[in-house]
């Protein structure tokens, strides 16, 4: 068996996991980050990715509130090419109890959110897919963030700085001897084998699995797994983030990303934190509740479901659901158990990320004697991409090939731009609603990390469009038939990835979806006779 | 505008074009009316009629016709159950329709071709063009796939190694690929089939391929080989290298398919038949059962068309013929009931081998190809259903999509020739 030996083992590849490697990295503190599937396996792709300016949690929970609108400030800095600058807004309709409209507006004064009245009327004319009976409406600093890309964001400056990544390994025993931690096992999700890392801290930022991680220890952490399901349409609804202003609820959220539109969340505890399968029932209860601001939702079209998994903590385990506090715990498990060498951190947001990074990294330097301080709130994410590097990437890609290939890649664009100005062919679409060029595609198949086409879509977001991937995964399949690790089961490759889409547009099979399953049945069986493939 | 005509057909796809042949042959007037082109533009091309064996799914079927007799035995709620009386007439009319229009379609010995596709699986299928009936892999003596560098629809490796999966071949076949390039950057299928009409760009192939050629080898392209119906590319391919060429069934815009549609198009006007493309039918007047009027826009202006017989032949829901919202469907035009039972829409994986139910979903019809209700009690009397809008048959398992548009069509043509003055 492998053995490897680090400092600090981070176990989880969500945000607050590449938030903490990246922390650690920073600061010094050698680390390396296990995960068991790909990056963003988790909720933090599963998410609504609202990049909260506290205000929902403004009445209810002031401190989450605060943290959210400091944090929500630091990532427009250091992430620009992450966050979409959209602007939220909270609207009133007649059977919301209009007396906490004035509670929020105080509490968000409170929490330091800005938030301003605006004219009904005007609204309605701008936004005009909105309900006309909206009796009050409110501007907030809310943004949309793309998870995908803060998490790389985080992996590729952190290897910068010489932190490793290992995916698809999952930890399967923490060992320790003596009331201290001494490593971890893992397990090679793909080929089965075994190996060994030994290190002198491991953090547990397992997300929802972070009660069944600490377990491995001997520990109780009691975390709540909260499934909420999301739906996509294939319109940008509305040019800002819409919420509803009550005290917060099911299907209350509508935020635009892109061409399209999420609106979210329903609320469902669920024993397994690996359980993302979004409900028909849920789906249909949160259009009927949507329709309440967005009357006409019934005629846009869908293009699928998500479920994720919210990690909340309870310290003790009565409660579930939405009363639970959205703030974060860290776990401490030398004071906490006296376990030494292992510290959990559970619940939080994503917009909280990098702070749950930077406070659980506090407490680990400070145990590892590092005084470095905390950098990520100061040093961009990724550098940005100069109008003469982008002018390039126009000539090659187009001009929205390269914008979305810019914003998607950061510090790696100039490699792909690079790429494709040397073999012309790189420079050519193979992802037509993504807009996503082979040189792309390659650049992800290339980066080490990539195992399955959905690697590749999660990297670069092909498949992700309207088509939910009938064109293009047979076509990048064919593109990247040339690389070992896709030359083998093509079956195998497509299936899954097929299947994966398919997961999502089943709960939203009706209208013009129902037409896009019949042409990727009427593709993938009646013309390729897949279903009967060796 | 107001319109009067025998027989109305709305829909351009496969079985609206063969019921326009049909009964236009029989003298009738005929006006086509279709939003847009059909499914068949974005088929293989090919003519499946039935794939499988009934009791061993897994098991490509040899005798398409007896199986299809079996079929409607077990299952007489299959669409080929209302047509088998005209089953083997409607084909032989498909091919002679075809043969004249210089597009000959070819059948193997009675039984299903099995021909490889661009994933390098097997499908078979009953009517094939010219252009894509590659006999019996198991003896062809060499493979050489040609890809090229222009279009990204088409890998000969991944033709090639599921190709050799497949197991078809002999062990000691030589299977090789290849690359050429016919010039002017990045084309779709469409341009690149353009390009290929020029024979000076055919030749540069033929130079690429030349220095390739094993002797005994059989050459699989992507289905491109020429625009039109009747061109002469693949011959004129195969001529010059002296080695047989052919097309294979690839993800759509492919070429094959839309020669077949625009063939039948070409076909259908010069027997007289006026066809209006664009033209979306919005609904329908019924009076006592019978429909006096249809409804439809074209170029902005509202047609307003009579007949004494009405086709329906718009598709399932991809063609329009259907319609749906959570846990409803319906017939979109005269709003003809839709069963939709009590399970699941769709299956968990997207395999399956049972299929989806949304495809099988449609509209019942009786041995005359009338739309009845749930007791068997026509609807309306002089409306006839064909083809996609059918219910009960599920092409992406059974492989019998354009089959059943075939059959059923040219049933509705024959049955609307025959209605009196
Ligand atoms: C429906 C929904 C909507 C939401 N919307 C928002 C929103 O709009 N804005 C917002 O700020 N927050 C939102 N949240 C909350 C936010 O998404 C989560 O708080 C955040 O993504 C959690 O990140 P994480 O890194 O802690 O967990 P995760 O992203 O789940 O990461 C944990 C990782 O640990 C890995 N792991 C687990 N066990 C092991 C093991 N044994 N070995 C190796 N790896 C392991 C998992 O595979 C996983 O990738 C939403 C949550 C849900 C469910
Ligand atoms: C991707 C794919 C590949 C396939 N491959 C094969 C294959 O290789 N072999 C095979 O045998 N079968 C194949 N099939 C199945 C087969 O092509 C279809 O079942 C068949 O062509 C259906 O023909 P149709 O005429 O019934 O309907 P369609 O082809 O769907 O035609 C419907 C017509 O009605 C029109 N229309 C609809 N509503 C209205 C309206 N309100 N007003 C006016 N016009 C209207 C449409 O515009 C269209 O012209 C494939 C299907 C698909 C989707």
């Amino acid at each position: 068996m492998e053995t490897d030996k680090v400092q600090v083992v981070v176990i989880g590849g969500g945000a607050t996991g590449t938030g903490i490697l990246r922390d650690l990295a920073l600061r010094g503190i050698p680390a390396v980050l296990v995960e068991q599937g790909d990056l963003a396996h988790g909720t933090s792709s599963r998410f609504h990715g609202l990049l909260h300016s506290g205000a929902r949690y403004a009445v209810k929970d002031k401190e989450a509130a605060r943290e959210c609108i400091e944090e929500n400030m630091i990532l427009r800095r250091i992430a620009p090419n992450c966050v979409e600058l959209t602007g939220g807004l909270f609207v009133q309709l007649p059977e919301d109890d209009p007396q906490y409209a004035d509670r929020w507006i105080t509490a968000c004064a409170e929490a330091g959110i800005n938030c301003e009245e605006i004219d009904v009327q005007e609204l309605i004319k701008k936004n005009p897919v909105l309900s006309p009976n909206v009796t009050r409406a409110f501007k907030v600093p809310d943004c949309a963030v793309d998870g995908f890309r803060i998490l790389w964001g985080n992996v590729n400056s952190a290897r910068r700085y010489g932190a490793r990544v290992l995916t698809y390994h999952r930890v399967s025993a923490i060992h320790q001897s003596n009331g201290r931690v001494t490593g971890v096992e893992l397990i090679n999700q793909l080929n089965g084998q075994k190996r060994s890392v030994e290190c002198e801290m491991v953090i547990n930022a397992a997300g929802p699995w972070g009660g069944e991680v600490a377990a491995m220890a001997g520990l109780e952490v009691n975390v709540i797994k909260d499934k909420g399901t999301l739906v996509a349409y294939n319109h940008r609804l509305m040019s800002m983030v819409v919420n509803r202003l009550r005290p917060p609820g099911d299907g209350d959220i509508f935020v635009p990303h892109g061409t399209i539109t999420i609106l979210g969340t329903t609320s469902t505890t669920v024993d397994n934190p690996g359980c993302t399968k979004p409900g028909h029932n849920e789906v249909l209860e949160l259009i009927k509740i949507g329709q309440e601001m967005v009357p006409e939702l019934e005629s846009y079209r869908l293009i699928r479901a998500f479920a994720g998994v919210r990690p909340l903590y309870q310290e003790n385990s009565a409660a579930g659901g939405r009363s639970v506090t959205r703030n974060f715990a860290l776990l401490d498990h030398r004071q906490r158990d006296g376990l030494a060498g292992m510290v959990s951190i559970v619940g939080g947001k994503f917009t909280t990320f990098r702070l749950m990074a930077e406070k659980t990294v506090d407490l680990v330097a400070s145990q590892l004697g590092v005084n470095a301080p905390c950098r990520t709130a100061r040093e961009p994410l990724t550098a940005p991409v100069s109008e003469e590097l982008l002018e390039r990437g126009k000539k090659v890609f187009g001009v929205p090939g390269a914008k979305k290939a810019a914003e998607r890649l950061g510090d790696s664009f100039a490699q792909v731009v690079e790429q494709a100005e040397k073999n012309p062919d790189k420079g050519r679409i193979f992802c037509e609603c993504e807009v996503v060029s082979l040189a792309e595609i390659e650049h992800a198949a290339h980066s080490g990390d990539s195992f399955t086409l959905g690697d590749i879509r999660r990297k670069t977001r092909m498949g992700m469009g309207t088509c939910q991937g009938t064109f293009c995964s047979y076509r990048i399949l064919g593109a990247l038939s040339g690389y070992p690790q896709f030359a083998g089961n093509h079956r195998e490759y497509l299936t899954k990835f097929l299947q994966k889409r398919w997961k999502g547009m089943r709960p939203v099979l009706w209208g013009q979806q129902l037409r896009e399953a019949q042409l990727s049945t009427g593709i993938y069986c009646t013309l390729f006779a897949m279903e009967r493939m060796r | 505008m107001n319109k009067y005509t025998d027989v109305l057909i709305i829909g351009a796809g496969l079985s609206g074009l063969m019921a326009a042949a049909k009964a236009a042959e029989l003298g009738k007037k005929v006006t086509l009316v279709a939003k847009g082109m059909g499914a068949v533009g974005l088929s293989s091309g090919c003519i499946d009629l039935w794939g499988y064996n009934l009791e061993d799914p897994n098991q490509v079927c040899q005798d398409p016709l007896a199986e299809i007799a079996r079929l409607c035995a077990v299952n007489p709620q299959h669409p080929y159950a209302r047509v088998q009386d005209v089953l083997e007439e409607s084909l032989l009319f498909f091919r002679r329709v075809c043969q004249e229009n210089g597009n000959p379609y070819l059948d193997h010995r009675g039984g299903n071709w099995l021909l490889p596709t661009a994933l390098g699986t097997l499908r078979p299928t009953y009517l094939a063009p010219a252009s894509m009936a590659v006999g019996d892999l198991q003896q062809v003596r060499g493979v050489l796939v040609v890809g090229f560098r222009e279009l990204k629809d088409f890998y000969p490796d991944v033709l090639a190694a599921n190709l050799k999966k497949s197991g078809v071949l002999q062990a000691d076949c030589p299977l090789n690929t290849l690359m050429v390039c016919a010039g002017g950057g990045e084309l779709t299928p469409n341009t690149l089939a353009h390009r290929l009409e020029n024979p000076a760009v055919v030749d540069r192939i033929v130079d690429q391929i030349k220095p390739h050629l094993l002797p005994g080898a059989v050459l699989l392209l992507p289905p491109v080989l020429g625009e039109r119906w009747d061109s002469q590319v693949a011959k004129n391919l195969a001529e010059k290298l002296g080695h047989p060429v052919y097309e294979v069934a690839n993800i759509p815009p492919a070429l094959p398919g839309q020669r077949l549609q625009q063939m039948l198009l070409h076909h259908v006007k010069g027997q007289g038949v006026e066809v209006v493309i664009g033209c979306t039918v919005n609904g329908a007047r019924v009076a006592d059962k019978r429909c006096t009027e249809v409804l439809a826009t074209g170029a902005g202006k509202p047609i307003k068309i009579s007949a004494k017989t009405v086709i329906l032949a718009t598709g399932s829901f991809l063609g329009g013929g259907l319609e749906s919202k959570p846990g409803k469907a319906w017939e979109s035009i005269f709003r003809l009931p839709v069963e939709i039972g009590h399970e699941k829409w769709s299956a968990r994986d997207f395999l399956s081998m049972a299929g989806h139910l949304f495809n099988q979903m449609g509209i019942k019809v009786n041995e005359h190809l009338r739309p009845v209700d749930k007791t068997g009690e026509v609807i309306i009397e002089n409306v006839m259903v064909t083809g996609a809008n059918l219910a009960g048959c599920n092409h992406p398992i059974e492989k019998c999509g354009n089959g059943v548009a075939v059959a059923s069509g040219y049933k509705a043509g024959k049955l609307a020739g025959e209605v009196g003055e």
